[in-house]
């Protein structure tokens, strides 16, 4: 595989820059000030404050990882089929980690994992004018080349680390990730909703093996995950039938 | 009765001709008046007081007029023509004309954010002039964030949700008057 982005509009349109607090934010500036090709990607090599869920951080060490957003104007039906957003961009994520690595999962809702590990995250902002997806910012950050993490931020890991310390060019990994994505895309604009939520849950970590579950309230109770809804909530096999969540109302322990 | 409810009977007597709408369900009394009330005329008039049962069988939207239901209201209802109340704005009726405001209310089901990050600041308080398509909030819903566009233009003059509270589909997030 080589640098050249083997696709028909996601990256087709790549703005480089060395370094960026964070390259949701920068597409978030660009798109204030002018309209943005569909599919236009922003690579920062080094990200000094990335974004993760509302309030955390998406630590990156410099040079090491991909961090990019990717711009797109999904038509959709907001927000009925807007989780197929989520679903789409995930299994994109995932295939491109799979292209090295195997033992490749989806994390409801859309983290990726290997094995037991955090490799990367995805976080998507869409504006929402006049109940519609205005435009999405994709952004995916992939752990690539970091041979060591600091410790008490969950237990990450990295494609150089599960891949036998082998060192990947970062554009190599994102032209990778934009054909991964676009695939995905292109079934999404397609309408193909039952193939993506199928493969999803091909793919979705820890379905039907029961293990401990923990409730925002701190209790803790066996469960196991039987599938995603088609809004997104998960929903569980408990002692008490079947129950759904919504995110952060339930985590893995 | 509930919110959604009112909010439904709010539009109702926004649509009709009427000035000024009483209802009372045991301990519940409602009034909402319109900007054809007029203070002075409508003072001279004992407010109709409309016992009502179920809210959503008030046939509001099918009377051009208020009906009058006792016989000391027989006499043609003094109704302020729409086009002088249009000419001729009461202003001071204006801070408890809630009933003009114009609503940004939630397109899903999530969680509501005034901020894009607890550290930075809110999208819009209480005061701001928005515009149509400035962001005033995020709803998330399943770590989707999604940024919401005003679709009204004026002063925001109330948050009606708690920063990080969930929001059903609907809700009103803010209130906006279109005259700020």
């Amino acid at each position: 595989m080589d640098t050249r982005f083997n696709t028909l509009f996601i990256g087709k349109v790549l703005l480089e820059y060395d370094r960026l607090d964070s390259t949701n934010s920068q597409a978030e500036r660009l798109l204030k000030e002018r309209k943005l090709a569909d599919g236009t990607a922003i690579l920062a090599y080094d990200q000094f404050s990335g974004r993760g869920q509302m309030g955390n951080s998406w630590f990156s060490e410099s040079y090491t990882n991909l961090t990019t957003s990717i711009i797109l104007y999904p038509k959709i039906d907001f927000p009925k089929q807007q989780f197929y957003l989520n679903q789409a961009i995930a299994l994109g994520v995932r295939d491109c980690i799979a292209y090295w690595l195997e033992d490749v999962w989806v994390k409801w809702p859309n983290d990726i994992y290997v094995g037991g590990k955090k490799i990367a995250g995805i976080l998507i902002q869409n504006s929402i004018q006049r109940r519609q997806i205005g435009h999405s910012i994709v952004g995916v950050g992939i752990n690539v080349n970091q041979g060591e993490f600091p410790e008490g931020i969950g237990q990450p890991t990295s494609v150089y680390l599960e891949n036998g310390k082998n060192v990947l060019d970062i554009k190599v990994v994102l032209a990778c990730l934009c054909s991964c994505i676009e695939k995905w895309y292109m079934k999404l604009k397609q309408g193909k909703y039952d193939e993506i939520e199928s493969v999803y849950h091909q793919f979705l970590y820890m379905k039907g093996i029961p293990r401990k579950y923990q409730l925002a309230s701190g209790d803790v109770f066996q469960g196991e995950i039987e599938r995603v809804l088609p809004d997104g909530r998960l929903e569980m096999s408990t002692h008490n039938g079947l129950q759904t969540f919504m995110f952060k109302e339930i985590s893995m322990i | 009765m509930e919110f959604k409810d009112i909010q439904e009977l709010v539009k109702l007597i926004n649509k009709s001709n009427l000035s000024e709408f009483i209802m009372q369900d045991g301990d519940f009394k409602l009034t909402v008046r319109t900007k054809n009330y007029i203070k002075g005329k409508m003072k001279a008039m004992e407010p109709q007081v409309v016992p009502v049962p179920q809210p959503q069988v008030v046939p509001v939207s099918h009377v051009p007029a208020p009906v009058p239901v006792q016989p000391q209201a027989a006499a043609p209802v003094p109704q302020a023509p729409k086009t002088s109340a249009k000419d001729a704005p009461v202003k001071s009726e204006e801070t408890d004309d809630t009933a003009n405001y114009l609503e940004v209310k939630s397109p899903i089901v999530g969680t509501f954010y005034r901020s894009p990050s607890p550290d930075k600041p809110v999208y819009a308080k209480v005061g701001d002039t928005v515009s149509k398509g400035d962001v005033v909030c995020i709803v998330e819903a399943m770590k989707l964030f999604n940024e919401i566009e005003s679709e009204v233009s004026g002063k925001i003059v109330k948050v009606m949700t708690e920063d990080a509270s969930p929001v059903e589909y609907d809700q009103v997030l803010f209130l906006v008057d279109p005259k700020g």
